[in-house]
């Protein structure tokens, strides 16, 4: 399944030529080889490979500036524990070799691919656009702190 | 989601995840979550709907028990802290 057609292929590519500025590391975590059947947690998955294709399309519309390593998690579950990654497919976005604190958990299409795009260009941009009082607000946060959002591709 | 992976980025205590709910209809059930963007403060407090930035800041704080003066707080319009 491609997951991307080429024309957006080719789209995604101009827009990263011009928005992405420093370097963005992917991790893909995965189950390579698992069944596309909808199998009990820990058994199959059936987006894996829609979402290493999305990993992989990503990466070459900027090879130069995007960096993917892929974890399989069936070899290297500590990698995924120490990660503190709970699911696969999960593809975190980070600015240099570490697991990256943006992550999108399942196939990101739908309303989450432009978050996803977004999510790179700003990594690579280090731009988070928000205001002054917003940091000062969340300079207060001392502790990790995991802020999950739960959305449909619709 | 947009504003999660933004504090993500301007604050090193934060982890934001974007989970496809549908994919993982398991961890959706045990959030309760029954409409989107639906967003869980550590595994704690929840709120539904988009929120404005300052709104959102506010959320999170509170969603791990800082309080933020002049915050909507719960029971806001679009906002449902605690669960």
């Amino acid at each position: 399944m491609t997951v991307i057609p080429e024309h957006v292929r080719a789209q995604l590519k101009a827009r990263f030529e011009l928005r992405l500025t420093g370097p963005v590391h992917l991790t893909l975590y995965t189950r390579p080889g698992s069944s596309r059947l909808i199998l009990p947690a820990g058994l199959g998955c059936a987006t894996c490979e829609d979402a290493r294709q999305m990993a992989e399309l990503l990466r070459d519309a900027a090879p130069e500036k995007v960096t993917l390593d892929v974890v399989d998690t069936n070899r290297d579950s500590g990698r995924a524990d120490a990660d503190q990654v709970n699911d696969v497919p999960t593809i975190a976005v980070g600015a240099n070799g570490e697991s990256g604190r943006i992550r999108f958990q399942g196939l990101p299409t739908g309303t989450e691919f432009p978050a996803l795009i977004e999510a790179v260009e700003r990594v690579s941009r280090a731009e988070h656009s928000l205001s002054a009082v917003s940091l000062a607000e969340l300079a207060k946060l001392k502790e990790p702190t995991e802020v999950m959002v739960f959305a449909t591709p619709t | 989601m947009s504003l999660a992976n933004r504090l993500a980025l301007a604050a090193p205590q934060v982890r934001a995840v974007c989970i496809e709910a549908n994919e993982f209809p398991r961890l959706s059930a045990q959030f309760g979550v029954r409409g989107v963007p639906h967003t869980v403060i550590n595994r704690g407090g929840a709120f539904v709907g988009a929120l404005p930035e300052r709104d959102f800041v506010a959320a999170v704080l509170e969603g791990v028990g800082i309080p933020v003066d002049g915050a909507p707080g719960p029971g806001g319009p679009s906002t449902e802290l605690g669960g």
